[in-house]
């Protein structure tokens, strides 16, 4: 190893330790621990968790179906996410003059994600017929370049369209923040605990989109065949059922979830609609798949509260009272899924064989 | 009537020449028996009727339409069903769902799925049940169940009392023999006395090629001319 490159290696550490040595005792540890264990924090941070859960889920939930019942790994998921986010974020800014009012700017966020749902899942359908199923065949890393390649391409292809209208695409998309109407913006006071409208707003959208995939799975025919399909592609056809078409459906549904997930993200200012917002997905996005377990929805949802609760009590522990030291909480997401590798390589409810097609 | 019928199908398994010139009939309301060692081509001959494995030479015919090109989810939509030599049971659905899956769209799942429980109660029983759970001669009866359910025209049968008790054994053969006063029946079996005795006909396959052929009655399990073809 070169002095440069060893210079290089170390630096990062070094700055670890000296952010860490820099850490401030902001309240002192005894005082700083009784507010973190006081009923207050206490509940916002429960209520955080299950925002953030609701995020983890949605931003793996496309992911998990398309691998947990493809096979394939989609790495142009988080370059999706982004496009959902602008997507959105152009209904909302377009619409949002005439659409005033807490009921109103709502409304619009609804016809918003359908339209990104519509839009995005025909694009994930075409996507599928006309360059994954050719590879299906092919070894898997086949179809990791090739959506690795997809999402260089569209990553590009959104920054010319940004560029072109006069929106810095590196930057936070603040128009269709400001979108948010006035119930989601601010915090309100519910038995004199501050929750954040944003937090709640995300809390239901999550639960609905995770009770509506569900159901799609397990209460549906369609969902039924889906299921079989995954497990033995090969007999699932021979009992009539039309395999190809349903892994079209499967990944146009789960494109278009993503692409929900990313309009939700756009009204977020820790995330927002910029290009940087795939990139921040799409590692996270992959951390939730495999601790619940490669393709099992059930182990998504599970991974997602768990990595979500995780995100707020570190966050609170380690940026708000005791220490002030901001890496901490991704840390710990990380830990979750190094110790996940290690003492259960198939993640909490993956199987050690996942059936092909 | 002839229901299926086989011309010269020539099937590959990438370089591997499999079946050389298969030629073959299966009439409407019997049940043929496609015996030989293993290896020999009998599973193929199934799976390029189903066009799993389609052939690159020759003709399948069923009720006179070519089945060559056709995806093998349309094969089944024409009324041909499978019950594999390994079961291939939905391991993580319940034994209902697997049943279910099996029923054609727009056919009165409810009504299709009793008639199947009346002839398999054990499997009502275990209806909630997840599929991988069940024991090897319940699995098979799945299967069986999940073939008859889709109230197919004609039935593929792998093998189906490979690995099976001799009990087990006994009840699949009576579950075929029902099967058989409904529905056409080409079946794959090592179980020569079983074969025979279900079969009205039967063909002997040989290194991918057909080699005799002729009614069940004409011949007993122990005899040379079957012998010398399926002795190891």
């Amino acid at each position: 190893m070169t002095a440069s490159a060893l210079v290089a290696a170390v630096g990062p550490l070094q700055h670890a330790a000296e952010s860490f040595a820099a850490a401030t005792m902001q309240l002192g540890f005894g005082e700083g621990l009784r507010q973190f264990l006081g009923p207050d924090t206490l509940a916002s941070v429960v209520v955080e968790g299950l925002a953030k859960s609701a995020i983890y889920v949605m931003i793996a939930s496309g992911l998990t179906l398309i691998f947990g019942l493809m096979g394939v790994l989609n790495f142009a998921h988080g370059s999706l996410t982004a496009i959902g986010a602008y997507l959105g974020g152009l209904v909302m800014v377009t619409f949002a003059a005439s659409a005033s009012g807490n009921v109103g700017r709502i409304a619009l966020f609804f016809v918003a994600i359908v339209v990104v749902f519509a839009l995005l899942t025909a694009f994930g359908g075409a996507m599928e017929v006309s360059l994954i199923r050719p590879l299906y065949d092919r070894p898997p890393l086949y179809q990791i370049l090739l959506t690795f390649g997809i999402t260089l391409v569209l990553e590009e292809l959104l920054r010319m369209v940004l560029l072109f209208y006069d929106i810095q695409p590196s930057t936070d998309w603040l128009e269709a923040q400001g979108t948010r109407p006035e119930i989601i913006s601010k915090t309100h006071d519910v038995f004199g605990l501050g929750v954040e409208g944003l937090e709640v707003f995300q809390i239901l959208l999550g639960v609905a989109i995770t009770a509506g995939v569900w159901i799609f799975l397990t209460r549906t025919r369609y969902g039924l065949y889906i299921r079989a399909g995954s497990e033995d592609g090969e007999m699932a056809q021979a009992l009539g059922v039309n395999v190809h078409q349903a892994f079209t459906v499967v990944f146009g549904v789960g494109v278009g979830i993503t692409g929900v997930a990313g309009a939700l993200l756009m009204w977020d200012s820790a995330w927002a609609a910029s290009i940087d917002l795939g990139a921040e997905v799409l590692l996270p996005a992959f951390v939730v798949v495999i601790v619940g377990g490669l393709g099992t929805f059930r182990g998504t949802v599970v991974a997602g509260v768990l990595v979500g609760f995780v995100d707020a009590f570190t966050t609170e522990l380690f940026t708000s009272n005791i220490v002030g030291f901001s890496a901490l909480p991704e840390l710990f997401i990380f830990l979750i899924l190094v110790g996940t590798l290690v003492l259960r390589p198939q993640g909490l409810f993956g199987v050690e064989e996942v059936g092909g097609h | 009537m002839t229901l299926l019928e086989l011309t010269d199908v020539e099937t590959y398994y990438g370089e591997s020449h499999v079946l050389e010139g298969v030629t073959l009939s299966v009439e409407e309301g019997e049940v043929v028996a496609l015996v030989g060692r293993n290896g020999v081509g009998k599973t193929t001959t199934l799976r390029s009727v189903l066009q799993l494995t389609p052939p690159r030479e020759g003709t399948v015919e069923y009720r006179g339409e070519e089945l060559v090109g056709l995806e093998t989810h349309e094969v089944a939509e024409r009324g041909v069903g499978w019950i594999p030599e390994d079961r291939r049971i939905f391991s993580q659905l319940t034994v209902a769902e697997n049943v279910r899956v099996a029923v054609p769209d727009g056919v009165d799942t409810g009504e299709r799925v009793a008639t199947v429980y009346d002839t398999f109660p054990i499997l009502e029983e275990r209806r909630d049940q997840e599929a991988g759970t069940l024991s090897g001669g319940q699995q098979q009866m799945l299967a069986l169940a999940r073939g008859l359910v889709g109230e197919n025209d004609l039935l593929l049968v792998d093998e189906p009392s490979e690995g099976l008790a001799p009990q087990i054994v006994a009840d699949v053969a009576e579950a075929l023999a029902d099967a058989a006063t409904e529905t056409t029946l080409l079946l794959v079996e090592q179980n020569l006395p079983l074969a025979l005795d279900l079969a009205d006909r039967f063909y002997v396959l040989d290194k991918g090629q057909v080699v005799d052929d002729g009614e069940t009655a004409d011949v007993s399990a122990d005899d040379e001319r079957l012998r010398r073809y399926l002795s190891a």
